[in-house]
């Protein structure tokens, strides 16, 4: 929540700027979001591997095998957090006014 | 990124043992060679490793600008040829490629010494696959913490 502060009285207000990126400062969503874009990077990467390793290509057969399991360490992780979150929401949902 | 870099110094570890391995395959597979491009016998190649401060698995650490000098892994540097012991002489002058006194020149590869780096390579790539399966199950055992 930001209180502005106190502007001087007969100056015309600043026209609205873009705001600038604020690494860390993003909203909550906004982070969620990047982190989500982040588990299917991992993902992808883990796919690539192994159709690179279908393929034929010059990948090492544990490189696969660890981008799929990073892939898939990742994936657990979201959830947990997914679930952390949903079970927060409940909770507050079910404070009494 | 802790557990990607902690999987990619195994994985470092993977690739350096199995580049390894294709050398002492490439050793014993030349082991009769007498005829090279350079002219002699085929020479005993060897591998050189080196601790590498980057680590191999860049496409996702590159985001998180890690610039960290700590040893991340090892690296092949060399494959050098291995000059220490002189190829090995035999008499045959019905062979093409036998020398003015009817000595040929083969490759200085010892069998056995391969045999046993071959066993070394092999085990150390199965340590490096324990290291994995350890760290993949402390990363798991950390989920399951979340799970109440």
């Amino acid at each position: 929540m930001q209180i502005s502060g106190l502007g001087t009285p007969g100056i015309p207000p600043l026209a609205a700027t873009p705001a600038p990126a604020k690494a860390g400062l993003d909203s909550f969503g906004d982070l969620l979001s990047e982190a989500v874009t982040k588990v299917n990077d991992i993902q992808w990467q883990a796919d690539t591997a192994m159709m690179q390793l279908a393929a034929g290509e010059p990948i090492d057969l544990h490189q696969a095998m660890i981008a799929m399991d990073e892939a898939s360490l990742a994936f657990d992780l979201a959830v947990q957090v997914r679930n952390r979150l949903v079970e927060a929401y409940q909770e507050v949902m079910r404070m009494q006014v | 990124m802790g557990l990607t870099s902690s999987l990619g110094i195994s994985g470092s570890g993977l690739t350096a043992q199995r580049l390894r391995m294709e050398v002492i395959a490439n050793n014993l597979a030349n082991i009769n060679t007498t005829r090279t491009e350079q002219g002699g016998p085929y020479q005993r190649q060897d591998v050189v490793f080196t601790p590498t401060t980057t680590s191999p698995f860049r496409f996702w650490l590159a985001s998180a600008g890690v610039e960290s000098q700590q040893p991340l892994g090892v690296q092949v540097s060399a494959i050098e040829e291995d000059e220490s012991t002189p190829p090995r002489m035999v008499y045959d002058p019905q062979h093409p490629d036998h020398n003015e006194e009817g000595y040929v020149a083969y490759p200085n590869i010892n069998i056995v010494t391969e045999m046993i780096d071959m066993m070394l390579a092999r085990r150390a790539y199965e340590a490096n696959a324990t290291v994995i399966e350890a760290m993949k199950s402390m990363a798991l055992k950390a989920l399951e913490m979340g799970r109440s």
